[in-house]
């Protein structure tokens, strides 16, 4: 196996610095990841969705040569990252989930401490000026807040220089200002020219961000595209409306595309595919029904990604092997 | 443009680990348990001293000062309260928060941070020996005659064996609760060992065998005999040597890095 994934690797698209083939790894008689193959352009934001414990962590900790992987091969930048783990660790930046830095260490201590471990770090100074936490310098980890200790496990992260940085459930527990400036932060690192492998599970922070997904549940690769494209797959549209009259489900449901209605006060709700919207209105106005308040939403990420899980759990077996 | 002034800083590949000495040693002189394993050993030998200036004369039938008797015991209780209490909660507490891993990321191996841990501790272990020995004989005026040769052996071998047991407590302990309430255990044990509350040389019989070849007891012992220039008995050293080795086994056998 690895010799087929060696030629592959060989064979890459130019702008491909990061190639996964074949990838599994097992906990025991669990399986992780099982058989993932994805490649990641120079550059862009590659997102990693998928429901807790679908092995989106496990994933980047091969990637990053925390893990070895049982089968499959890894390449980043042409590297291995358990061969040449060296190499990589120099032009890698992790932002790992749960990890804390020693409670009375500075802000300023611990970013200079790992420009000291890289041979050509960013200035430190500079990065936490441009992070926003300049003013925190002096202030004990254990002192911030959810959002500082973010952007300053992002500092640490960026300050070796790296080509990748992998960021591994960035957000979550921050509030909504945090999160959105979390979000500028992460843009800001693209423009630096830095290929980012961001793990997420909120929906919102992929769409916005990512250029691409991959989207993992159970252990496998589910879906491959675009945020636009995964969306689109789910197919789903939503029409909410007031009618002028009362029109009852069964009316309703006899409308082309429609597979679901509910109903809030005055509200109604409809989903269903095709062009949504304007079937319903046609249909309501031949039995002399008005409509006022139309919202129409087209299927967005959220949509795809309960899809997406549940066509995973209707295998449960999916992440385990027979 | 913004690597040119850290380049400069950071040419010397060996800057990372003064760096990391740098900081380690900044967080132990801020945490709680930093400073005990300096600060207890001289409130002891002050208390000690003054004991011995209220009860003046020999101890028992063993010829010695109530502070001759006591100034080994308290550089042991210094390096038990060094390598049991402090430097196994600060290796148990970064490995659990993830700073261990997260250090392991980087170009640095997490070894050098546990090297820097040990490097730091045995500077304030030395500097707890120095001023036990000559805060006793210059303030207390405690008649030692210490004989380096001994006293370098016994120091080095207490050390050994006092650090190898607090890393066995690093290495098995799964969390920080875990760690502190074994090296609270054992830090109350091997005090009694070391003879704190009561010295080998008033209990006589079993019990005194015990703390001769209990690990504080047997160091204790070893550096009784060097610090009035006499040779540590042969079955003491070799008990030390034993312990030291049993326990480093066992910790680098069982050290995990998460």
């Amino acid at each position: 196996m690895s010799q087929v994934s060696d030629s592959l690797g060989r064979s890459q698209i130019a702008s491909d610095v990061i190639t996964v083939q074949h990838l599994v790894k097992r906990y025991g008689g669990f399986v992780a990841v099982n058989d993932i193959s994805f490649s990641i352009r120079k550059g862009e934001i590659f997102g990693i969705i998928g429901p807790n414990g679908a092995g989106k962590t496990t994933t980047v900790e091969c990637i990053s040569g925390l893990r070895v992987p049982d089968s499959g091969s890894i390449s980043i930048f042409g590297l291995s990252p358990q061969k040449d783990r060296n190499e990589i660790r120099k032009s890698v930046g992790v932002q790992l989930q749960e990890s804390a830095l020693p409670p009375r260490i500075k802000v300023g201590e611990a970013v200079d401490l790992f420009a000291s471990f890289y041979s050509n770090p960013l200035d430190p100074d500079d990065l936490l000026e441009s992070l926003g936490i300049k003013k925190i310098k002096n202030t004990f980890f254990k002192k911030l807040s959810g959002g500082q200790k973010q952007r300053v496990s992002i500092a640490l992260a960026l300050v070796g220089n790296p080509k990748l940085a992998i960021l591994d459930e960035l957000t979550t527990g921050l509030d909504p200002e945090a999160r959105r400036e979390t979000w500028d932060l992460i843009e800001g690192i693209r423009e630096r020219g830095v290929t980012v492998i961001l793990v997420t599970h909120f929906m919102d922070e992929a769409e916005r961000l990512c250029d691409r997904l991959a989207f993992i549940n159970h252990g496998l690769l589910r879906a491959l595209d675009t945020p636009e494209a995964i969306a689109a797959q789910a197919g789903v549209n939503r029409v909410r409306l007031v009618p002028s009259q009362p029109v009852d489900d069964k009316t309703l449901y006899a409308i082309p595309g429609v597979s679901k209605v509910e109903r809030k006060g005055r509200y109604v709700t409809v989903t269903g595919t095709g062009d949504l919207a304007a079937s319903v209105i046609n249909s309501l106005a031949k039995i002399g029904v008005n409509v006022s308040d139309i919202e129409a939403k087209t299927g967005n990420l959220d949509d795809a990604f309960v899809k997406l899980t549940k066509e995973g759990a209707s295998g449960v077996s999916g992440g385990v092997e027979p | 443009m913004t690597s040119v002034t850290s380049e400069t800083k950071n040419n010397n590949p060996r800057g990372h680990f003064s760096e990391l000495l740098k900081v380690e040693g900044k967080l132990a002189l801020r945490e709680p348990y930093g400073v005990f394993g300096v600060f207890f050993p001289v409130a002891l030998l002050v208390l000690f001293g003054y004991i011995s200036g209220q009860v003046p004369g020999k101890v028992a039938n063993t010829g010695l000062t109530v502070l001759d008797l006591y100034i080994p015991t308290i550089m042991v209780i210094g390096f038990i309260s060094i390598a049991i209490t402090s430097l196994p909660n600060i290796l148990v507490r970064d490995r659990e928060i993830g700073w261990l891993r997260r250090v392991s990321t980087t170009p640095v191996p997490p070894s050098r941070l546990l090297g820097a841990q040990l490097i730091l501790n045995l500077v304030f272990a030395l500097a707890m020996v120095l001023i036990v020995i000559f805060g006793g004989e210059i303030i207390f005026g405690a008649p030692l005659n210490v004989g380096i040769p001994f006293f370098v052996l016994s120091i080095i071998l207490s050390i050994a064996e006092i650090f190898s047991l607090g890393l066995v407590i690093a290495a098995i302990a799964p969390s920080q609760t875990v760690a502190s309430a074994l090296s609270g255990l054992l830090f109350f044990l091997l005090l009694f060992l070391s003879g704190l509350w009561v010295q080998p040389a008033q209990v006589g019989g079993p019990l005194q065998t015990v703390m001769y070849y209990s690990p504080s007891g047997a160091a204790t012992r070893a550096l009784l005999y060097s610090v009035f220039n006499a040779a540590p008995p042969y079955t003491t050293l070799v008990t030390m040597v034993a312990y030291t080795v049993i326990f480093a086994v066992i910790a680098i056998r069982y050290f995990r890095w998460e």
